[in-house]
């Protein structure tokens, strides 16, 4: 392994790291910049979760980890570092056959609505199989007891759900089968994308209490992207804030929730109806999502933001640490501290209406 | 009121009954096994009044011809003429129906009147085989090919390759096949000599012994090469152009994303992922492509010299030998609807979502 | 007049978007004046000429001459008409057939929708040419309108089934259940709203109803199964058939000329559809 392995010193332990990464959309009008500059580390057995609005780059950022891109979409530059024991690899960099065995055995991707996520013509059983197989395990047996047990901790009825064609599940189903079979070959890395879109409030619910059961049992790092705040809050040990495909803001959990400086994620979280709260209506934030053919200027967010200063409109404010485990990308975030956010708030309500 | 009553005096085996009647009728193969036979018998039904109402009626215009040539005396000409057919003229319209369809039960599609005394059956034995041979090969060919070249087309999209397969796909499978023949046999046979047509006739070489060896299958190949051709040529484009698009729709299935995403092997998900479901719809279409080509092979057939059941209804047509042209007719279409329902089961076994509820 | 231009020059735009349709169009076109224009400009040439049998190309034969040493471009010329007609009859009673049938299915539900699929799927199950050439054998189709009609008649089944379902969906839309909901009555439905959504569907049906029309009148008639005479491509085919104009090089251009005829008529017609394609359906545009 010439290019794709590097000796990188044993400074940071991580599981994934990734550095500068830009994404880029071939479109009719021109270059959509899905993802402009992206670098985080995940530390072994943590939960990071990326956080935004539709569009903001966060699924393109999760293809992007297993290099699953659509066609038109190439990554310009970057490094996706990947650290299995001492050994380190740049997924960017791997030829077929490494990123063939790296992806599902390394790395599992459950995608976002796994509805159609199965080959209709075939057993689940056989897309098991298929699965354990291409990654070198050929013994039927003990595929069969793991992926049993797994069924069990997702609270399938293994049995059946082995013998069934994938129309024969609901979707709820459909999704916990995913999710188990993402933890057949016990891979170090799981990505979670969107997990309980599509989904009915009862199944949302209890995919959430599975995912929160196995996270306790097993030991695995995980990235969740998603826009629903409270999924976040419940899984995640880490909280990534994206917009504009950059990150503007990343902190643990608590902090992210009850301290947050960036007036995206204060306004955010603000739009966020609470689970118990009697608020019905969700209050967004005003104005629309920036155009990723030509981001604004400066802060991309600063056309909706309420400190905005001269300073937001030219320069691009740099993702720096203001605290232990708080990163953050804004000029002003230390005025946001100050008022708690009350400026991003009250400007969001009276927008509102 | 009395339905009431009875229901509720036995409810037990009535329920069972109605539950089982219900389970049989959602049975995949079943139903498709009597909407097979359903359609059968309507076709043996239509060609039976058909042929009998006709303003020529084949019956009556065989007696007029064995009086006027012949010089039979009418009741002598009936006679011949209900001995032929298998029927008593005399009988009632319903009676000679049951009576023909008796007859047919057994196998039996009464005897020619070109050939003296030869059953039709025996016609029918002797030429079907071929017409089965040749068009079963080009579809088989026709089918995977095609299917090949689409989905290669579909990964190749956009390149030269795609270009030309893609026009080349459509301007043989706009032409009519006869007219392909025809060109095949003026340029291949005639003009530049690829083909020695005179010796191609035919479905074998005189002399050969119908047996299971290397000779004989190569030479039945060998005359079937120029009607497989045709058949190959002018349907494969089909195949080409909808494979090609069903396989750019499934590559954009979630499916084929997720299993990309589970590290399966690229041949495992062409195979089984992209390819078994891209074709699905093409199973559909065979149906369709089965009844074309065998409607087709009279023509064919008559082109190439070939001995099929569709030259033998050409010239049942042109002798007015109506108990072969009848029961070939009948053959064929029986062939046909066998064929679909072959294609059906195939489609079924193949897509557990028609099969299972 | 500059807002005429304007609209010429668009409609030259849209019908020259795609390529192979206008190419299609084009030849189709040509196809129609040689047919029917063509016969006043082009005397038919009957004169037997001796001395002139299986000429070749020249100025003066255009496509060579036949076996009578007559002019072949002359008869190609002739012997479109028919051809022409009975394609589009047969193309244009199939596809009524199929409105009717089709819509009349789908809006009506319940048993006729139950006998008309029966009746559709049982017309689909024959194969048509075998019928054709049974049916042949027993009626006369000595006229090109009876040639037509039946050739109309046995095959609607598969545009009914499409109609039929394209109805089912169309008629769940807010325009049908408004129109319904006014109570203008099924005929005003199939006619005002039904219809015109359906036109490039229907057009396009039409022209494949064509090409299966041709396919079957001119294999009829090559076959001698239905004896029509004078000039037509089809008796053309046949004559140069049994006169084995295919087993000489030099009566090449008197088989070939009736084949490239139909093929390039067949290939004009199924090009075109790939234009009405693209006219009626913008979506598509972009894709080629």
């Amino acid at each position: 392994m010439k290019s794709a392995t590097e000796n990188v010193p044993s400074d940071g332990q991580f599981t994934l790291k990734v550095e500068d990464l830009w994404v880029t959309y071939l479109a009719e009008r021109g270059k959509v910049k899905a993802v402009r500059g992206v670098s985080f580390t995940l530390r072994p057995g943590e939960t990071l979760a990326f956080i935004g609005e539709s569009g903001c780059g966060k699924t393109t950022l999760g293809l992007s980890l297993i290099r699953l891109l659509p066609s038109t979409a190439e990554v310009e530059k970057g490094h996706i570092l990947y650290r299995r024991d001492t050994e380190v690899m740049d997924v960017l960099q791997m030829n077929d056959r490494e990123l063939r065995q790296f992806r599902w055995k390394e790395c599992a991707m459950i995608f976002q609505g796994a509805q159609n996520a199965f080959n209709p013509v075939l057993r689940i059983w056989a897309q098991v199989l298929d699965t354990a197989r291409s990654h070198g395990v050929t013994n039927k047996k003990e595929i069969r007891q793991r992926m049993e047990d797994l069924f069990r901790l997702v609270q399938l009825e293994p049995e059946r759900v082995l013998r069934a064609y994938p129309h024969q599940l609901s979707g709820g189903m459909r999704q916990r089968v995913l999710i188990a079979l993402g933890l057949l070959l016990k891979p170090p890395l799981v990505i979670l994308d969107e997990p309980t879109t599509a989904l009915d409030i009862l199944t949302q619910r209890s995919v959430i209490d599975v995912l929160r059961d196995i996270k306790e049992k097993m030991d695995f790092s995980l990235i969740l992207i998603s826009h629903d705040l409270s999924l976040a809050a419940e899984l995640a040990d880490r909280v990534a804030t994206m917009y504009a495909g950059k990150l503007v803001e990343v902190a643990n959990v608590w902090d992210t929730y009850y301290h947050p400086l960036h007036p995206y994620t204060v306004g955010l979280i603000h739009a966020v109806p609470t689970l118990a709260g009697e608020r019905e209506e969700l209050i967004s934030i005003p104005g629309s999502p920036p155009d990723l053919i030509d981001p604004p200027k400066g802060c991309a967010f600063h056309p909706r933001c309420p400190y905005a200063t001269e300073k937001c409109r030219t320069e691009e404010p740099p993702l720096i640490p203001v605290a232990q485990d708080h990163e953050v990308a804004c000029w002003h975030w230390q005025q946001v501290q100050e008022d708690g956010g009350q400026r991003m708030m009250v400007y969001s309500e009276a927008k509102a209406g | 009121m009395t339905t009431t009553s009875l229901a509720q005096s036995t409810p037990s085996r009535r329920f069972d009954v109605l539950y089982w009647l219900r389970r049989l009728s959602r049975n995949f193969i079943l139903r498709r096994v009597l909407m097979a036979l359903a359609k059968i018998y309507v076709v043996i039904t239509l060609t039976f009044f058909i042929v009998r109402l006709m303003p020529t009626n084949p019956i009556e215009a065989y007696v007029n011809e064995l009086i006027d040539q012949y010089g039979f005396t009418y009741q002598e000409a009936r006679d011949q003429a209900a001995a032929l057919y298998g029927i008593d003229l005399e009988a009632s319209l319903w009676t000679q129906y049951l009576e023909y369809m008796k007859n047919l039960l057994h196998g039996d599609l009464g005897t020619s009147y070109r050939s003296k005394g030869t059953p039709v059956a025996k016609m029918i034995a002797k030429f079907l085989p071929w017409t089965l041979f040749s068009v079963g090969v080009s579809l088989l060919i026709s089918f995977t090919l095609g299917m090949l070249l689409g989905m290669i087309m579909a990964y190749r999209r956009g390149s030269v390759l795609d270009h030309v397969l893609t026009t080349i796909a459509s301007i043989f499978s706009s032409i009519p096949n006869y007219l392909v023949g025809m060109m095949i046999l003026v340029f291949l046979g005639v003009q530049w000599k690829i083909f020695p047509i005179t010796k191609m006739r035919g479905a074998m070489s005189p002399g050969m012994k119908p047996e299971l060896s290397w000779a004989f299958i190569k030479d039945i190949f060998y005359h079937a090469t120029m009607p497989i051709l045709t058949y190959v040529l002018t349907t494969i484009g089909g195949w080409m152009l909808a494979m090609k698009s069903n396989t750019i729709n499934t590559l954009g299935e979630d499916y084929v994303t997720v299993a990309k995403a589970r590290g399966l092997k690229e041949s495992r998900i062409i195979t089984s992922y992209v390819g078994r479901n891209a074709s699905l719809p093409l199973f559909t279409q065979l149906a369709i492509s089965i009844g074309f080509i065998v409607g087709g092979s009279a023509l064919i057939e008559f082109i190439f010299v070939y001995q099929g059941v569709g030259q033998l209804l050409l010239n049942s047509i042109n002798y007015r030998d109506y108990p072969v042209m009848q029961g070939v007719f009948l053959v064929i279409t029986i062939a046909v609807i066998l064929a679909n329902f072959l294609a059906e089961f195939v489609y079924g076994w193949l897509d557990p979502r028609i099969r299972v509820q | 007049m500059s807002s005429f231009w304007q609209n010429v020059r668009r409609t030259f735009r849209l019908l020259t978007y795609n390529k192979v349709g206008f190419i299609g169009l084009l030849g189709v076109i040509f196809f129609i004046l040689l047919s029917f224009v063509g016969p006043y400009v082009v005397p038919l040439d009957t004169q037997t000429k001796v001395d002139k049998i299986y000429q070749p190309p020249s100025s003066e034969f255009w496509l060579g001459t036949d076996s009578e040493g007559r002019d072949i471009f002359s008869q190609i010329v002739h012997g479109g008409k028919d051809v022409l007609v009975v394609a589009f009859l047969a193309g244009f009673i199939s596809t009524t057939i199929a409105v009717l049938f089709g819509s009349l299915s789908a809006l009506a539900g319940g048993w006729v929708d139950n006998a008309i699929m029966a009746l559709a799927d049982i017309v689909l199950t024959i194969p048509q040419f075998p019928l054709l050439a049974v049916l042949a054998g027993l009626v006369k189709f000595n006229n090109v309108t009876l040639l037509a009609l039946i050739l109309g008649v046995l095959s609607w089944p598969a545009l009914t089934r499409a109609i039929r379902a394209q109805v089912l969906s169309l008629r769940e839309r807010e325009f049908v259940e408004a129109a319904r909901a006014l109570d203008l009555g099924t005929r005003h439905i199939i006619l005002k709203e039904i219809l015109p959504n359906m036109m490039s569907y229907i057009a396009i049906n039409l022209i494949f109803a064509m090409t299966a029309a041709i396919y079957a009148q001119v294999g009829l008639v090559f076959l001698g199964l239905v004896p029509f005479s004078g000039s037509n491509w089809g008796v053309m085919l046949s004559l140069a058939w049994t006169r084995g104009a295919i087993f000489y090089k030099g009566s090449l251009w008197y088989i070939m000329a009736p084949v490239a005829a139909i093929a390039l008529f067949q290939l004009s017609l199924v090009s075109f559809t790939r234009l009405l394609e693209e006219i009626f359906n913008p979506r598509l545009r972009t894709s080629v």
